[in-house]
């Protein structure tokens, strides 16, 4: 039998950075046209963002070059606000180490993997350091080109050069080598990623540069820089035992209390008498013998009936006068068993819905904005919902656009965003699929969906998008999000209906006329020979009456139309 | 030996009365009417009686079938009349033409003469006859007016031979002078004046095959009487020929069909009018007419039973009936002129028997048989049916 000194001989570290060389995959880096889509994604997220953070209006020129057989360098340029020099190795070279990992944020990214991801797999395909090119609007360009060293899990830069920047340019263009990849004009591919985002973001310029040389433009369809999420204290509903243990360690507030009412959302001073009586009343229950009593007192208690179930148990003031010592303790006496009661509590208490100041919706007006800019439909409409909760309190939010006619061909397109971020994988087993397949289109005038030339767009935006796999692609059958979907696709279905029977009944109208006045000379000429009168004159008794007639339905039918 | 005459010429009751300026003002008048529906800012229309059997009734005072007071209102501004209005205006606007012009036209001429496309679209005025036809029916019940009078024929059938001078505008002739085939009643006969009349009635004879053999046997210059020949079921012409030579010149209307359904519906039509032309009964039909045969009764009277024929379809007794002649008969019970002792009998008789007789089964006896004794025995002693 071995030692386990022996045994353990081969027992390494492993680097952040290795482990995700090793599993690619979970980064979206499978398949030949997948991985070039993600590393022109997540270098296009990271521009966007970083537009957004400096308030400008992005202006982004994606490249695709061909160097040889599935071989391609991919050149992704901005005017942002660049990258300070310090920065660099940090932006590109470490992995989990963004600006937003660990915060409760919405954001586009993957949690700080993102741009150091497309270095590493340029890396590891090509064996390329990537080239970075940035300006913070200063004298001086900085031109770096960035490995990642996998076992330290940091970036270095293998290069540096500083150039004058006579013209004040500001921005970053990052130039990443890959092979194993594939440029096709799929609606997986870099094309379509590209015009999917350029829709969801309206505010942003895209073009893109195919490895033929064709130069294809998104343009700005939107003055409006959206704000940047802000960040959202959790909700108690939210929480698991862990994150209130941790956070009470950390915190830098001197009590429990302060720092529950200071650091979570929704949880006054009241609340906090509340939780009290309620971690007391779990307390009590706890020392019941009989389960059918015990079942019955953890049903009252989910009722709010707090104060009556304490009454049931002798000298419950006793233990409420304990539960609330521990409200008065430094937070990081906090121990495991007390988080939990907390944490327990809450599943029984009411709160107010969680804040969504936090949650950044695309905006009815963008996105009609967007999908009017980039797919010239006849009509569009688009509904923002209000912020909802799922999970008792993740709030997310639900908008959809729609978009019928004009240039766009026959044939239902559903657009999926998670975030603003364009889903082009799993559709299949999507809940915005799910709820678009739900609706009964024929109750809105589209008789035939699969016919009729429609796109809808869904955008699903939460702090926690719960995707079905780490490849992020497909939102996972959640009942209160699919319901929302349902809800908001109904709305907007409705607008089209509107627009569709308006413009039935105006063709209708319109043909109508037609056929009336079709008649006229035949009529003018008949009545002519039997009355005498002249012709044309009759003629234009009749047109006039015509013209009157359809005269005042129009305005009836502008009335109609006000008051739906 | 001198004939005693049941039947003979009674006075006149009506007087010839087409005038032609009556139906152009008519057209006028309502022409006139739409335009100032149209300049006052009104949707114009046009008030037809409407056609088909819920819009008739029998009438049991004057004994014709007439047409009830309902109307289908025709408006320009309606899509579903638009068309119809616009053809309607057409169709007036070319019998005026036609009436001032003093000419004809037939159906079909009326239908090529209005077909055209309407400029700027791929539609025709007309698409068919039988878009124009019934507009100039509707014409008809609107302005009450017979489409002869407003000299729009149809296919001339059926003929006369007789004994009577008839004036066709500048011609003047007798029809018993132009041989055999006698004188072929033409589509109109609104403008036919009749100078001279030497017959004491009119037989009405339901096939070609038996007025020549009538003519040959001389029968209408030994019995005075007016050969007219329907060929099946009575045209409007032959039927408005009928009706003016009773009322306007008192010639008795004797009716000689066959012994089926068929031959006592041409009597039926010829006497009570049709549910298609209810509008015009009061200047097609002849309540008056009445009926020589064949009868049921002819079979046993003459010994006919083995030229007779059988009845087609299932009688009601059996499974599946009745079907065929039996139905027609049932259904012609039904009328309300056939409500009468002698009619019901008859044709009781026909459903009992399972027959039917057609009047070339007189030739059985012999070929003068018909014009020597049937005809003369049965005319003269009054042995008809009403």
């Amino acid at each position: 039998m071995a030692e386990a000194s022996q045994l353990f001989k081969e027992f390494k570290i492993q680097s952040v950075s290795e482990f995700f060389r090793r599993n690619a995959a979970m980064l979206g880096y499978t398949g030949k046209i997948r991985s070039l889509t993600t590393v022109v994604h997540e270098a296009v997220t990271n521009s966007l963002d970083a537009c957004e953070e400096a308030g400008i209006a992005p202006y982004i020129r994606v490249e695709i070059e061909e160097l040889g057989r599935e071989h391609y360098k991919v050149i992704v340029e901005d005017n942002g606000p660049g990258i300070p020099e310090k920065y660099i190795t940090h932006v590109f070279g470490k992995m989990l180490a963004g600006t937003k990992a660990h915060r409760n944020i919405q954001s586009r990214g993957q949690q700080g993997i993102g741009i150091s991801g497309a270095v590493m797999f340029a890396q590891i395909t090509s064996g390329k350091a990537t080239r970075v090119i940035t300006s913070t609007g200063g004298d001086k360009t900085i031109e770096a080109w960035v490995k990642i060293d996998v076992d330290k899990n940091e970036g270095k830069i293998v290069k540096k050069e500083k150039h004058p920047n006579p013209k004040g340019w500001r921005g970053t263009r990052i130039e990443l080598e890959v092979k194993n990849v594939r440029y096709i004009r799929s609606k997986q591919g870099v094309y379509w990623y590209l015009k999917l985002t350029a829709i969801a973001n309206p505010h942003a310029h895209i073009e893109l540069i195919e490895p033929d040389g064709k130069l294809i433009v998104f343009p700005r369809s939107s003055e409006e820089v959206p704000k940047p999420p802000v960040e959202m204290k959790p909700h108690p509903r939210g929480v698991l035992t862990d994150d209130v243990y941790r956070m009470a360690k950390k915190t830098r507030r001197n009590t429990v209390k302060r720092f529950l009412v200071g650091e979570f959302s929704r949880i006054s001073d009241k609340k906090i008498d509340e939780l009290i009586e309620y971690i007391a009343a779990l307390r009590l229950i706890k020392t019941e013998g009989d389960k059918n009593v015990q079942e019955q007192l953890y049903e009252r208690l989910m009722k709010g009936e707090v104060k009556a179930v304490l009454r049931s148990f002798r000298g419950y003031t006793k233990v409420v006068k304990q539960v609330a010592k521990i409200m008065e303790k430094p937070p990081e006496k906090l121990t495991w068993h007390e988080a939990e009661e907390i944490v327990e509590a809450f599943k029984y208490m009411k709160f107010l819905a969680p804040p969504t100041h936090g949650l950044r919706p695309i905006g009815e007006e963008n996105i009609e904005k967007g999908l009017r800019g980039i797919l010239k439909p006849e009509f569009v409409t688009a509904v923002t919902r209000p912020p909802k909760v799922y999970s008792g309190g993740i709030p997310f939010q639900v908008e959809v656009g729609l978009a019928y006619g004009g240039e766009i061909p026959a044939g239902f397109e559903l657009l999926r965003y998670a975030n603003r971020v364009p889903l082009l994988f799993d559709a299949g087993s999507c809940v915005t699929t799910l709820a678009a397949r739900s609706i009964d289109w024929k109750r809105y005038k589209v008789d035939d969906l699969d016919r009729a030339p429609v796109v809808l767009m869904i955008n699903v935006i939460s702090v926690h998008v719960p995707y079905t796999g780490t490849g992020k692609q497909s939102i996972a059958n959640v009942e209160e999000i699919q319901n929302e979907i349902r809800l908001a696709i109904m709305d907007a279905a409705r607008k089209l209906q509107t627009y569709l029977s308006g413009k039935h009944r105006k063709l209708y109208q319109v043909k109508r006329k037609k056929t009336f006045e079709k008649y006229v000379p035949e009529i003018a000429r008949a009545l002519s020979i039997l009355t005498g009168e002249e012709e044309d004159a009759v003629k234009t008794y009749f047109l006039t009456f015509i013209e009157g007639h359809f005269k005042a339905k129009e305005s009836e039918l502008g009335e109609v139309s006000e008051n739906a | 030996m001198p004939k005693s005459k049941v039947v003979r010429r009674e006075k006149p009751r009506e007087r010839f009365s087409y005038d032609p300026t009556k139906v152009l003002s008519k057209l006028e008048e309502y022409g006139r009417r739409i335009l100032e529906d149209i300049k006052s800012g009104k949707n114009p229309y046009f008030d037809i009686p409407m056609r088909g059997l819920n819009n008739v009734y029998f009438d049991e005072k004057r004994r014709v079938i007439r047409m009830g007071d309902k109307l289908s209102r025709r408006y320009f501004l309606n899509v579903a009349h638009a068309r119809k209005f616009m053809q309607t205006l057409l169709i007036m606007a070319y019998v005026k033409r036609l009436v001032s012009e003093g000419k004809h036209a037939s159906l079909r001429e009326a239908y090529y003469a209005n077909k055209h496309t309407i400029p700027g679209t791929k539609e025709n005025t007309f698409e068919d006859q039988r878009e124009s036809d019934p507009i100039i029916e509707d014409l008809e019940r609107m302005l009450g007016v017979l489409r002869e009078e407003m000299h729009l024929t149809a296919d001339r059938r059926g003929y006369i031979y007789g004994d009577i001078v008839i004036r066709d505008g500048e011609d003047e002739f007798n029809t018993s002078k132009l041989g055999m085939g006698g004188w072929a009643v033409p589509g109109t006969v609104e403008h036919l004046q009749f100078p001279e009349i030497n017959v004491d009635y009119a037989l009405v004879v339901e096939t070609a095959a038996m007025a020549d053999r009538l003519i040959e046997e001389k029968f209408p210059k030994k019995e005075k009487a007016l050969i007219i020949a329907t060929q099946g079921q009575a045209s409007r012409g032959v039927r408005r020929l009928i009706h003016r030579l009773h009322y306007e010149e008192g010639l008795p209307i004797i009716v000689f069909t066959d012994g089926d359904p068929y031959g006592w519906y041409i009597y039926s039509t010829i006497k009570q009018g049709s549910i298609n032309l209810a509008y015009l009964s009061d200047k097609l039909a002849t309540p008056e007419a009445r009926f020589v045969g064949m009868t049921m009764d002819d079979i046993e009277r003459y010994g006919l039973k083995n030229v007779t024929e059988k009845l087609k379809g299932i009688p009601p007794n059996k499974k599946g009936g009745p079907t065929g002649d039996y139905k027609r008969i049932l259904e012609e019970m039904e009328y309300p002129w056939f409500q009468n002792k002698e009619w019901q009998r008859q044709l009781k008789m026909a459903v009992k028997m399972g027959v039917r007789i057609e009047q070339q089964a007189l030739a059985n006896k012999s070929l003068e048989f018909v014009a020597k004794r049937y005809l003369p025995e049965k005319i003269n002693s009054g042995d008809l049916l009403p």
